[in-house]
């Protein structure tokens, strides 16, 4: 592991990676601070630049990113109440009252260092916990594949949230579909494409990333103008931020909480499909609840440690999730997903054989993360105020540029005007589908991991003898899908027990 | 009522059962017929749970939450088809932009990427209700300009600046 680690530094410390960290904290902040384009826009609109790349300098651009959008998505939620995810919502609970305040400095620095600590003591995480489970899924056959991959997806939907849960499942089954287009596999038979020659490879991924999310979440601003408010709140914005500094009492309040936040959302990241929003809400009500009924009231006013828990929790959750990425090579978010995509296009197939065959990849990804974290305080922290005038940019300029960038990147990489057109069409379908409510991120997962699962499947039939009985007769794999069905009815039911439960309560006390 | 919820799920039912249909379009060799897994499991498996699941969503009775949330979507759908002070149709806006992307799309190889995507940029400013046309010209040929020299030059893609004629003509 030592040998490892050392690989890995080396690599991820060569100069020209460490100026691809800082390339990527800083476009992934620029990015990020734009309201409505979040982390996978971010990493959708680097990929084609990093084509050229080796493996490992295009995934710790991509990593510095994913960090860097983030961090940006803090800064717009503190500075004008606009997250640009949501996994960064709460950061507004008590970054945005802060800043009201007149304390925008200050919600800044505790938004990056306590996303920093996170970050940094996640990676330490990921740095014992990645190379034992990959070792682990060594032992991992097709059919287990097969089963976390049925898990994955039903994770993702049945963490999407109170009456979405449906919906995610429907737009994981449409990814999966939309993954169907293209020549087969094994068989070789062109399915779902029309006899058009530009389908019967598929349709590309860095294309539906781009075009239902990038694109769509571009027009959609457009769709939904600021209204004069958030205007106004956009131009205050940049008048001034404050000081930057915390005192010591500031200080010592802060640091159990990055403790407590940072376990919680490494572990919430590593579950699939839970991820930064959920562990970030986790820690926020976590720790309100630690606070206690005085300090708990500061809660939402602008409190210290409701804005360091989500912060935290969030960026932990980040360098958690890349844990089933690395080692299954199987996403638990669309954020993930699109680092797979990113991966697979550079030639690198992440799996348990990633730490074996290329473990300079494995190594300096985990090792970037870390660097990444210390540039984005270095750096970016003390440029934040500058960086902040994106905000005041023109929107009537900035979005045809961001038309123009996801367009050309997907242009660029196969010079097919047909990927324009089919771009606008998908661009066009997703946004009747955002207007309609529809989580797009299960759609993108479906998408990446349909062909996975239909190979995986495929095999797994063949080594049984066309037999479905591995479902039940292996072990591991029917476990997995055990926790697949519990994680996805539990949630269904509990509602309708309470209801029930609520009947009895009332029948009873109407006999009595 | 035909609520949110159920515009999405009739629209995926429609699209399941129109994607159930194409399955019988997938060729299968006579040996393949009788392989546990075909090229067309997946897709049928896929079809029905797409039907399945819309169905539910459609047939699923209403709480009252649902409602006042869908009286609020119906809200912002309407606000959608109504102009905004000063900004005109968002909705007419977004629907030019498409039309400008597929016209981008037409235009990239014959007129060159320096002058299609400079009329792109100009084009979808304007249509945004940008009225300050020396940045408007300025920011579109700048940044297209340095991003073509980016790639070319620093990256090594090669796109070609200029039209297909003019290029055939100094070229030829």
């Amino acid at each position: 592991m030592l040998d490892g680690i050392l690989v890995g530094l080396s690599t991820a410390a060569s100069p020209i990676n460490i100026l691809m960290v800082a390339i990527g904290c800083f476009a992934g902040t620029f990015i990020g601070m734009l309201p409505g384009l979040g982390p996978i826009s971010a990493i959708a609109l680097m990929i084609p630049i990093t084509y050229g790349f080796e493996p490992a300098t295009g995934l710790i651009l991509m990593a510095g990113v994913y960090y860097g959008a983030i961090f940006g998505g803090s800064t717009s939620s503190i500075l004008i109440n606009a997250p640009g995810v949501a996994g960064t919502v709460a950061t507004a609970f008590d970054g945005y009252p802060m800043a009201k305040q007149g304390h925008a400095g200050k919600a800044l620095a505790i938004a990056a260092y306590s996303s920093f600590s996170g970050g940094t003591i996640a990676a330490l995480f990921l740095l014992v916990a990645a190379p034992s489970l990959a070792v682990v899924s060594l032992a991992f056959q097709s059919t287990d594949y097969f089963a976390l991959m049925v898990l994955g997806l039903t994770a993702v939907a049945a963490f999407a949230g109170r009456g979405k849960v449906l919906k995610a499942l429907i737009m994981t089954v449409l990814g999966l579909m939309l993954s169907t287009v293209g020549t087969d596999e094994t068989q070789g038979m062109q399915r779902f494409t029309f006899g058009i020659l530009d389908l019967i490879d598929g349709i590309s991924f860095l294309l539906l990333a781009m075009a239902t999310f990038a694109l769509s979440e571009a027009l959609m601003s457009v769709l939904r103008p600021k209204t004069p408010e958030e205007a106004a709140r956009e131009k205050d914005a940049n008048a001034s931020l404050g000081s930057m500094r915390l005192n010591k009492e500031e200080v010592r309040e802060m640091v159990p909480v990055i403790g407590r936040s940072s376990i919680l959302g490494f572990f919430v990241g590593v579950l699939p499909g839970a991820g930064a929003t959920i562990a970030s809400f986790l820690a926020y009500g976590m720790e309100q609840r630690i606070a206690g009924p005085i300090k708990g009231k500061l809660f939402g006013h602008g409190s210290i440690r409701g804005l360091a828990a989500p912060e935290t929790a969030n960026n932990a959750a980040c360098s958690g999730s890349f844990v089933p990425l690395l080692t299954l090579g199987i996403p638990g978010s669309g954020t993930t997903a699109i680092m797979l995509g990113a991966l697979i296009s550079y030639g690198v197939q992440p799996g348990p054989r990633l730490f074996t065959d290329n473990p300079e990849v494995f190594w300096s990804v985990i090792i970037s993360m870390y660097l990444g974290n210390v540039i984005l305080l270095v750096l970016n922290l003390p440029l934040i105020p500058y960086i902040a005038r994106v905000l005041a940019l023109p929107h009537t300029v900035l979005v045809p540029m961001i038309l123009f960038f996801s367009l050309i990147g997907v242009y660029f990489v196969t010079f097919n005007t047909f990927d324009i057109q089919l771009m606008v069409i998908f661009a066009v379908g997703a946004m009747v589908l955002r207007l309609l409510d529809m989580p797009m991120a299960p759609m993108l997962l479906g998408f990446i991991l349909g062909g996975m699962m239909e190979e995986n499947l495929r095999r797994a039939l063949i080594i049984s003898n066309d037999s479905w009985a591995f479902v039940w007769e292996r072990p591991l794999t029917a476990s997995i899908l055990a926790i697949a069905v519990l994680i996805l009815v539990v949630p269904m039911l509990t509602p309708m027990l309470s209801r029930l439960m609520a009947r009895r309560r009332e029948a009873a006390g109407e006999g009595g | 009522m035909l609520t949110r919820d159920r515009i999405g799920a009739l629209l995926m039912l429609a699209f399941s059962i129109g994607y159930g249909v194409m399955i019988f379009r997938i060729p299968l060799l006579p040996f393949q017929m009788n392989d546990a897994f075909t090229a067309r499991s997946m897709p049928q498996a896929l079809a029905i749970l797409g039907c399945v699941l819309s169905l539910v969503v459609l047939f699923k009775p209403m709480s009252e939450n649902d409602r006042t949330e869908n009286a609020r979507w119906r809200d912002a759908m309407k606000r959608l088809s109504r102009p905004i002070a000063g900004q005109g149709f968002p909705l007419m806006r977004v629907i030019v932009l498409c039309v400008l992307m597929v016209l981008y799309g037409l235009t990239v190889r014959p007129f060159g990427f320096l002058i299609s995507t400079s009329l792109f940029l100009i084009a979808g400013m304007l249509v945004l209700g940008e009225r300050r046309l020396l940045m408007v010209l300025l920011s579109s040929v700048g940044i297209v300009v340095f991003f073509w020299v980016l790639m070319t030059q620093f990256l090594g893609v090669y796109i070609a600046p200029l039209p297909e004629i003019l290029a055939d003509m100094i070229g030829g």
